[in-house]
Formats: C-alpha cells, structure tokens, sequence
C-alpha cells in the first residue's frame, strides 16, 4: 500500500494537523508520501522529509498554491494519484475544502472525519455529532480520507529523512482568485492542538466579559473557544466555535465556563483528557461529562481561578 | 439568474439520535425530522440575493424519501419559487448526491448553487465540494458572506483562522457556514401559498445517474462514554485537583 | 425554561380524534388539509418556541410599565410583536376578504394554544384583537369595516374590549358611561376599567371597543350601546390623524401576567372621546355576546396552555432532579424523581388533563366550525348547540383545572418551586385569572346550567350523552384490556352524571342548583374530557394495528386516557353525591353566622 498525504503549512512551518494525519497513515501502514505544494515552499519540504515515518516528499512549487485555493490543490493532487491506495487530507477547514474534490474528480466516495483506523480499507467516524460513531468499508480503488486530527497522537516532526522530489505544478484554474485574510490576531495556542483549551458558553453574557477567560488563558497558555450559542450571541467570532458545527478540540485540559453542554458543543470537546465545568446550574448537561465539576456563578468563580493560578 | 438551493431532511437538531439495536444506524422512524440547519441558511441566503435583485428565481432542490417533500414545502414557504425531489429510499453517499444535482444543474443551468456545508446527520461536508469539482463551477465553501460582484462573488469564508475572502466566477456552489445570515421564519401566507407552488418528483432512476457507492456502513455503534467526575466545592479544591491529581497544570 | 410546542398531540387530536379531514370537506375550509396544517402547527411551534417563550420570564420580572407618555412593554416585546405581525400569525382565522386566512377554529385554537404556553401575557394582545375583529366583523356597518378590519386583522392595530367599570363588574346593567350624538359620531365619556392591552407600545393604533349608554337609553342591559373608539383617529385615506380624547391613567399590579397592562382607561377628559356606533343603538350587549362564546372558548385554550408549559417544566425537572432511591428507576443513573410513584402520579394527572381539556376544546371549536359551514341546516344547528354547550365547560373546567395543575407543577420542584427564579411559580400566578376574566367559573356554570342546557330543555345535553354512549359502545367492543377499564369507569361516570343532571333540573327553587353549580360544571366537564381521551384511545388502539405503527406513542396514549378514567371519572361519581347531597348545607348558614 502506498498513502499520499496533502501536508498543510503556513508561515514556512508545517501545521500541527499533518503530523496527526500521517500517525492516521501509519496506523493503516504502507510507504507514506507527503506532497507540500506552495509558493516558495522548499523548507517546508525540507521539514516534511524529516517527520517521522515519512518515506517521500513530493514537492511542488507554483504561484498557483499560494493560498490552498481547493481548484489548484485538487488538480495537483489528481495529477499525481495514480498508484496510491489512499489519499489522506487533515479534517482542517483546507483540508475539508479539497477533500471531496479529489475524491469526486476519482469518481470514488469521500470518507470524511475517520477517528479510527480498522483495517485498510475499513474505518470509523463519528456521525450525528458523535452521537454515533459509524464503521464504514470502502470498495473504492483509492481510499479518499479526512482524518480527524485529535483522535490520532501526532507524530515526531524530527527523525525522518525521506527524500524529496520536485512534482510539476497543474495550471491554474482562472476563475478563483484569492483576495484576502483576516486572521485572528492571538499570542495564544491556535485552538486545535492546544494543550489547554477554555471555552466560555452564552453564560459569559458579553463578549467584553470574555476577557475573564482570556486572563486565565494566558496564565494556562491556554487557546480560547466558545460555544455555538456564545457565537451566535455574538459574543466572540466563529473561529472560537468548538462543537459540532465549528472546531473538534481534544486538549489535555479542557475547561468550560458558562456552557450548558447541549450534544452539539460536546460534539467537539467530549474526547478531551480532563474536562472541567463551572456553571451556576447544578442540572447543566456539562456536568455529566466533567470530570471535575464547580457548580459556581463564573463571575465570581473566574476571578477566585485568576487568582488562585497566581499562587 | 436562477440559483439552485439544496435542502436535506434530517433528524431534528434538538432530538437525540439514537442507535438501532441491530446497530444498522439510527431509529428513524415516528421521529421529529426537519431541514437541515444549515440547508435553512442556504435558502434565506439565496432568498436575500432575490430580494436585493440579483436572481430572479430560488429552486430548492431535495434528493430523498417521499416525506422530503415536506422539508422542499418548508424551503417555499420561506419564499422559494419551486421545488424538484429526486425520490429514492436509498440513503445516498454525497458523491451519489453530487452527481444527482450535476444532473439537475445541467438540466436547470443555475447562476449559483447555495449548500449547507454539512448535513448534521452524516456530517460529511463534502456535497458542495465534490458538485464544485464534478461540473466544474467555481467553489466557495464555508461562506460567512456572498458578495455579487456582476459575473464574480466575493465570498467571505470561515478558515480555521479566521476569515479570508476569495473572488470566483459564476456559475459558482457555494457552501453555507452559521454566521451567513439567520433564517426567516415563513410567513402564514407563505405556508399556504407554498401549497400551490410547482414541486416536480422525479425517481432516481429516471435520471440515469449512476448512484452506486463503493462506501458501506458495516455498523453503528453507540460512542464510549465519560465515567462522571467529581463536583468540587469551591476555586481552590479545583486548582488542588488539577495540579495535583489530574496534573494537568 | 425552554418550550416545545406539543405538535405531535395537537395532530393527533385534531387528524385522529376530532376528524380534520372532515372539517376540511367543507366549503371555504379547503386549505385545512392535514399537511397544510401540519405545516402550520410546525411553523407556529418554531416562532412560538424560539422567540415567545424566551420572553416570557422577563415579561414576568419586568412587567409592563406606564407613564404619563404611555405604557412601555417589557423589553424584547416590541421586536417580538412585529416579529409576529410579519409572519401573519394574528390572521389566523380572520375573514379572507379583510386579509386573513380564513382558516377554522380548530386550528387557530390550536395555534393559540402555543401562544399561551409560550408566553400568555404575549399572547393575550393577539386575543383581545380577535375579538374586537370579531365584533366588528359581524355588526359593524361597511364602512367601519373597511376603515379598521384589514389594519387589525394585519396585526399593525391592535383591539381592546371596554366592558368593565367600577360599579359595574360581573353585573353591566350599572355601566355609565356615556355616549353624546354629535353629528356623524358620538362623544364618549366615563372610566373603564380592568382593560387588557388598553395601551401600549407595539401597535401603531388601538382600537378600543366600548359599551356606553345614549342619553335616551333605557335603563339596564337593554339600553347599552358599543362603539368604536380608536386612540388615533382614522382619515378617510386610513392615514392616523388626530389623537383622540382618551388615555391610559394607570395600570393595575398584579398577581401574574405582568407584562399584560391591565389599564384604568378614561374616556372624554376634555371634549370627549370620538366613537362611532357599532350595529343599532341599545344592542351593544347583545353584540357583545354573539361573540362571547369565542372569546370564552380562547380563555379556556389558556388554561390548558399555561398548564402545557408548567407540566413541560415539571417533567424537566423531574427527569434531572435526584433524591433518594427511586422505586421505579432502573439503574444507578436512573434516579431522577420522576421515578417516585408520587411525582409520576402529579405528571400524569397534569399530562392526561391537559390532553383531555385539549381533545374537549377542540372538539368543540370543530363544532362551531361545521356550524358555521356545513351545507345543511340541521347539522349547523345540532353543531352549534354542542359548541355552545361545551364552551363553559371549555373556559370554566380547563381553566379551574388549569390552575390545579400549575399547582401540582410546583409541587413537582419543591421548595425550588417556590423560589421566584425557578420559574414554576410563575405560570401558577399567570394562570389564576384565567377563571376570573371573560366571566367567572360561577358565570361559566349559571350559563351551562340556564342558557345551555334549561333553556333548551337538555336537548343539547342528551345528544351529547347520546354521542358519549356510542363511544362507550367501541370502548367495549374493543379487544384491549385497557380499553375495557376506561369502559368501565366511563360508564360508570356517565350513568352519574345524568342522574344529577336529571335531580339538577327537577329542582322548582333556584337556590339549590345555584349552590351546587359551579360542581356540576366541573363534574360535566370532567366527564366531557374523559369522552375526549377516551376516543383518543379509541383512535390509538385502532391506529397500533397498522403497519409501521407508533406504538410508544399509541400505547401513551391509551394509558393516558386509562388514567384518566381510574383518577379523574371517579370524581364525576362523588360529584354526584356533593351536588344533591351538600347544596342545602352551602346556604343553610346565616351570614352573620360565617
């Protein structure tokens, strides 16, 4: 078995998620290659082949993937898929974006957001927001995978020493142009691979009082999420979402202020290691999954947390 | 321009799926089914673009049992003009839906097409995509704006980031994220005019699509459960147990 | 607290009990096919559920306000009011021709009903219209009807009824309020009292309706005449013009329904108010009880809609709420007090009540819809007689039970029920004017006992008794334990029931009866409801043998109704006993004795 994987990096750094996708590709085992497409990419390449269990780097060079636009990076993904058995992407926003292409341009079924890897060919995923978890078998002559990156232990970014080779990019599509970016602008861990991760829910009553949460952040080095009804209210933008509909978080420690914890929001969070809730409502559904709970008004609790991380 | 809408019968958002005991999937029967949320964006979205002059008709499309008829009505009764159902029992993998609305799209030839990003049943969040890469109409996923901008869209996309906005040539398929718009709520008129509204049924079969999978689902299971954790008494026992026992800080 | 509108019970009464689809055979009732109003019950359930119920606990904290410039509403209620004008929700039933849908009662009961539950000070605005668009409807001249109809039935106007003042209450032979001829209108003078929604800041005009005597009007109930008087007059182009001579003096604080200004209103302060003649002078009265039926029929809607709300928090509550081993509960994590055989006999008493007073209240909006539609005449007339006659059991049962019921929904949480914030004691305050207003129960039961049942000498009693004996026929015929222990109580309860009414109208003396009323209404309606959810057993038994059956749900409701009969028919039997037995007793006492 051969396995292609589309890595993902920005800023000149490989993102976290890839190292999560190819612990996914080692658990269905065979030689595992890493395409890299960018502008100016060559040290991501050169980081690639370094990642633990990586036996080839594919890298491709072009104005035209820039910006991870899905048109550029499915054709070249297409263009060099023939004899590979899967085709891994991360369950990332990008990744999701490609995805399906790929396997649509295949004429093979996509097989989104796997946690487990039973044999080669057969999988599970969560459906019904986790609320479910489906054993799917594909027939398809190539395996077309988002790989849900908090269920599998990334691997070592050092150790490798694959080679790398120089792929030809596919011309670009014209009628997809990248115009901009507004990023979240946060010296905290990005959301997805923190360590620690607290989320305030529509209890938080403003956003303004989200800067509770962000003190205690910065004194956890912790990422900060939200629940659905916490943007919805317009409390916080939608890249703070963890749930169903917004971010999958799996931290070592994650702690919810304010949230209710309607199936949805622990869609996204259910598989952290330790789960703290505080919230005033003893009844709060939260409380069945928390390992430590603190039936608590946030707004006294935060400030005593603040305090108390202090000492 | 016309824009093709599509809209998927779910279990209701506030119902809790339960799994059936031969682990098959999950009980669906004499339950609560509804549009799929994000399906509800996509029709208001595409009502908006009507409503400010820039389609002339919304179609909302439905690929499902007979009952999808009502989740196509819902779709009108918010203020759509007409609704297509492709019937089959089957459930369908999205590249089978994919190829359904391709047959549908070259048939209707539509400006824009407005998807949910993910049906919260299968949560595959790939129809949009896999449409996009088949008819080779432009994608934008994740819209959290849909500017037109006469033969280009800018859209605005949610990334793991942030924001960022792309521009692309229509015919384009767009997918839905949350902060797109807020539904409407239909109209009481609207509800009963929706009656009257052209729905035309059409069996798979008759579209000559090809909808086999080479996806099986080999069982359903119930997901692990969290054992119950503690109820701590106050900040300090917390921060105690945290350091301490669970050592995670 | 969060509510969920009850659609899938509301449809089965209203597809399987009460028979829609018949209802909907009828001319000018087309549109009311089963899945047309399915779309509408799930409609009305999302609106409802999503942005009337969140306001009902700020409309109790915050209440409505007043001020010398007017009365402001609780906030959120403004935006909620518009939100429900634009979605067409207030036309429900109104006539097609003034912009309404034209759709029967049974359904714009039904609809209502989620009004109530979700937040039944909101829902009270819409009400109070209804029944001003209906007064005006049937008696108004043409062009009054053109002039105000098509705004109010939209939703942008609003509508108040003007019956009470000071002195004159229950008894509206001693209202003053005067009406001066002046030209091609009246001036009105005088204080009213007690009027909901009287003022207030969501509509663009209020229409008040008020009973008013002319200077040469006889003395009593026969010389009262209805007007009507907007707060802003109306051009001849149906632009707003000046503000009328009247205002809002104060509002009343109240046991519950605090976001519903209950307003002191006064007419003419200065030149007197503009009003214009509704129908014929000195008919005022009449007019105002051709639709009493109706607005009583919605105060009963209330009853049991208020009751939904407090039973769905209760059944919330009982499901979290753990203390102490349960006996019905299966495992560790299976201890919610719902599994105490006490807190399940409150929930089944609420849940098979609520389900009998629903099944009862339709049933008889049914029957006023085919009497208003049905091609002929002796079933218009047999159907309006059981709609009148059911509509005091309506508004005087479901409403007394009403208020039992929240009770029983705080006794449910405990002492957290009798803490503010929990939010169960609320819908206890909201639901105890509910027998108060539109007539009291003792009127409920005077009407049910004169106007219903004496004046037509029990003609529309024993049909009803008659329809009940075929019911009992298919609950014995039926091969289903349960249905046969509904048989046998529901028998049991109806042999008693007569026998009383026989003793009720073989009294010579008034007095008797009068004592014991407000019993007999009870225990008639009690039994009416049991009839209800016995056919709905009826209706689930035959539905379980179909394929693809819902048999949870079928089988609920069967035992539901086999509840009902074993702990709320039996009632019908003591009520025999208290009524021929205690009257005497009642007023046997002198009153400088008590």
């Amino acid at each position: 078995m051969s396995i292609l994987i589309l890595a993902e990096h920005e800023g000149g750094e490989i993102r976290p998620a890839t190292l999560n996708v190819v612990a996914a590709a080692k658990a269905i085992g065979g030689d595992i290659s890493l395409l890299v497409a960018g502008l100016n990419a060559s040290s991501v390449a050169e980081a690639a082949a370094k990642i633990d269990g990586v036996a080839k780097v594919l890298h491709c060079d072009d104005a035209a993937y820039e910006h991870e636009l899905a048109e550029n990076l499915s054709a070249l993904v297409v263009s060099i898929a023939e004899g590979y058995s899967h085709i891994l992407f991360a369950a990332t926003a990008a990744g999701k974006n490609v995805m399906p292409r790929v396997a649509a341009l295949l004429d093979v079924s996509g097989i989104s957001d796997i946690t487990d890897v039973v044999s080669e060919d057969t999988f599970i995923r969560p459906i019904y927001a986790g609320n479910a978890m489906a054993t799917v078998k594909s027939a398809d002559k190539v395996k077309v995978v988002g790989v849900r990156t908090t269920a599998f232990d990334a691997v070592a970014d050092s150790g490798g020493s694959a080679g790398v080779e120089t792929v030809a990019a596919v011309a670009a599509n014209d009628q997809v142009s990248f115009v901009g970016q507004e990023l979240s602008k946060s010296d905290r861990p990005e959301l997805t691979s923190a360590e620690i991760v607290i989320s305030g829910g529509r209890g938080m009553q403003s956003g303004d009082n989200f800067v509770m949460i962000d003190e205690i952040a910065a004194k956890l080095n912790a990422a900060v999420g939200a629940s659905r009804a916490a943007v919805d209210a317009g409390f916080v933008p939608n890249e703070y979402q963890v749930g169903q509909t917004g971010k999958v978080v799996a931290p070592n420690l994650y702690i919810a202020v304010g949230i209710s914890g309607a199936i949805q929001h622990l869609a996204g969070m259910k598989d952290s290691k330790v789960i703290v809730a505080i919230n005033k409502d003893e009844e709060a559904p939260i409380f069945q999954v928390a390992d430590y709970g603190l039936v608590a008004d946030l707004f006294d609790a935060l400030p005593e947390l603040s305090k108390a991380l202090d000492g | 321009m016309k824009i093709l809408v599509g809209v998927k019968r779910v279990l209701d958002y506030n119902v809790k799926a339960r799994v059936k005991a031969d682990k098959s999937g999950i009980e669906l029967a004499n339950v609560k089914m509804s549009m799929n949320p994000f399906d509800e964006i996509a029709v208001e979205e595409a009502l908006r673009l009507k409503e400010a002059g820039h389609a002339e008709e919304v179609v909302v499309l439905s690929i499902g049992q007979t009952q999808s008829q009502e989740t196509i009505r819902t779709g009108l009764a918010m203020g759509a003009d007409r609704g297509i159902l492709i019937e089959t029992d089957d459930l369908l993998e999205p590249l089978a839906i994919a190829k359904l609305f391709k047959h549908v799209v070259e048939k209707e030839s539509p400006g824009m097409v407005v998807l949910g990003k993910q049906a919260i049943d299968d949560d595959s969040n790939q129809t949009a995509q896999m449409l996009s890469a088949l008819t080779g109409m432009s994608q934008a996923t994740f819209a959290s704006k849909v500017e037109v901008d006469g033969d280009h869209l800018n859209v605005t996309r949610e990334v793991d980031a942030g924001l960022e906005t792309i521009r692309v040539k229509s015919p384009a398929v767009i997918s839905t994220d949350l902060r797109l718009n807020e539904p409407r709520y239909a109209k009481l008129p609207n509800i009963m005019k929706a009656k009257k509204k052209p729905l035309e049924v059409i069996a798979v079969a008759d579209t000559g699509v090809d909808v086999s999978s080479g996806l099986s689902v080999v069982e359903v299971n119930e997901p692990p459960e969290r054992e119950a954790g503690v109820i701590v008494g106050n900040v300090a026992e917390l921060v105690d147990k945290l350091r301490n026992e669970a050592k995670v800080i | 607290m969060t509510y969920t509108a009850p659609v899938k019970d509301i449809s089965f009464v209203l597809n399987k009990v009460i028979g829609l689809r018949e209802i909907a055979k009828l001319e000018g009732f087309e549109e009311a096919t089963e899945d047309m109003v399915g779309a509408i019950l799930e409609e009305s359930a999302r609106f409802t559920g999503e942005v009337l119920a969140p306001l009902n606990s700020v409309g109790d904290k915050e209440g409505s306000t007043w001020s010398e410039s007017g009365v402001k509403t609780p906030e959120g209620w403004k935006d909620a009011y518009s939100q429900f004008v634009e979605a067409g929700w207030g036309a429900l039933a109104f006539p097609t021709e003034y912009g309404g849908q034209g759709l029967p009662m049974c359904v714009s009961s039904a609809v209502q009903e989620m009004w109530h539950s979700a937040n039944m000070s909101f829902g009270l605005c819409p009400l109070l219209t209804q029944g001003a668009v209906d007064a005006i409807h049937h008696h108004a001249s043409d062009e009054l009807k053109d002039r105000y109809l098509p705004k109010m039935v939209e939703g942008v106007w609003s509508g108040t009824m003007n019956l009470t003042e000071p002195q004159a209450g229950t008894d509206l032979a001693a209202i003053r309020t005067s009406a001066e001829p002046a030209g091609d209108h009246y001036l009105i003078k005088g204080t009213k009292i007690f009027i909901t929604y009287g003022e207030q800041d969501l509509t663009e005009n209020i229409v008040h309706l008020v009973l008013a005597r002319l200077p040469d009007a006889p003395e009593g109930v026969k010389g009262i005449s209805l007007f009507i008087v907007p707060k802003f007059l109306v051009n001849d182009d149906g632009s707003l013009g000046e503000r009328n001579d009247l205002k809002c003096v104060s509002i009343e604080h109240k046991l519950g329904i605090h976001a519903s200004p209950t307003c002191v209103m006064s007419y003419g302060d200065n030149a007197g108010a503009v009003g214009y003649l509704v129908g014929k002078e000195h008919h005022g009265l009449m007019y105002m009880f051709t639709m009493m039926n109706q607005a009583r029929h919605a105060v009963g809607v209330e009853g049991y809609g208020i009751a939904e709300r407090a039973y769905q928090q209760a059944l919330s509550y009982a499901k979290d709420r753990k203390q102490g081993q349960t006996l019905l509960g299966k495992s560790e994590d299976d201890q919610g007090i719902v599994n105490h055989p006490d807190v399940r006999r409150i929930l089944m008493t609420m849940r098979s009540s609520i389900e009998a007073m629903r099944g009862l209240a339709l049933e008889c909006a049914a029957a006023f819809d085919i009497a208003a539609k049905h091609p002929d005449e002796e079933v218009r007339a047999r159907c309006q007689r059981r709609g009148e006659l059911l509509t005091p059991l309506v508004k005087g049962w479901s409403t007394e039970l009403g208020v039992e019921l929240c009770s029983l929904g705080v006794q449910v949480h405990g002492g957290m029920g009798f803490i503010e914030e929990t939010g169960a004691a609320q819908h206890l305050r909201d639901a105890r004017i509910a027998p108060i207003y539109e007539g009291t129960t003792a009127i409920q039961a005077n009407d049910l006992i004169g106007r219903k049942t004496a004046r037509d000498g029990g003609q529309g009693l024993m049909e009803l008794m008659a329809d009940m004996t075929e019911t009992l026929g298919q609950l014995e015929k039926a091969d289903n334990t349960n249905l046969k222990a509904i048989a046998k109580r529901f028998k049991v309860a109806m042999s008693s029931a007569e026998e009383t009414g026989k003793w009720m109208l073989g009294q010579n003396d008034a007095t008797m009866p009068s004592a014991t009323s407000v019993e007999f209404l009870m225990m008639m309606g009690r039994l009416a409801g049991g009839w209800m959810i016995a056919r709905s057993a009826v209706a689930a038994n035959q539905l379980r043998s179909e394929d693809g059956a819902d048999t949870p749900f079928l089988d609920a409701k069967i035992m539901l109704a086999r509840y009902y009969a074993e702990r709320m028919l039996p009632l019908v039997e003591s009520g025999k006993t208290i009524i021929t037995e205690s009257a005497e007793s009642t007023v046997s006492v002198a009153v400088d004795q008590l």
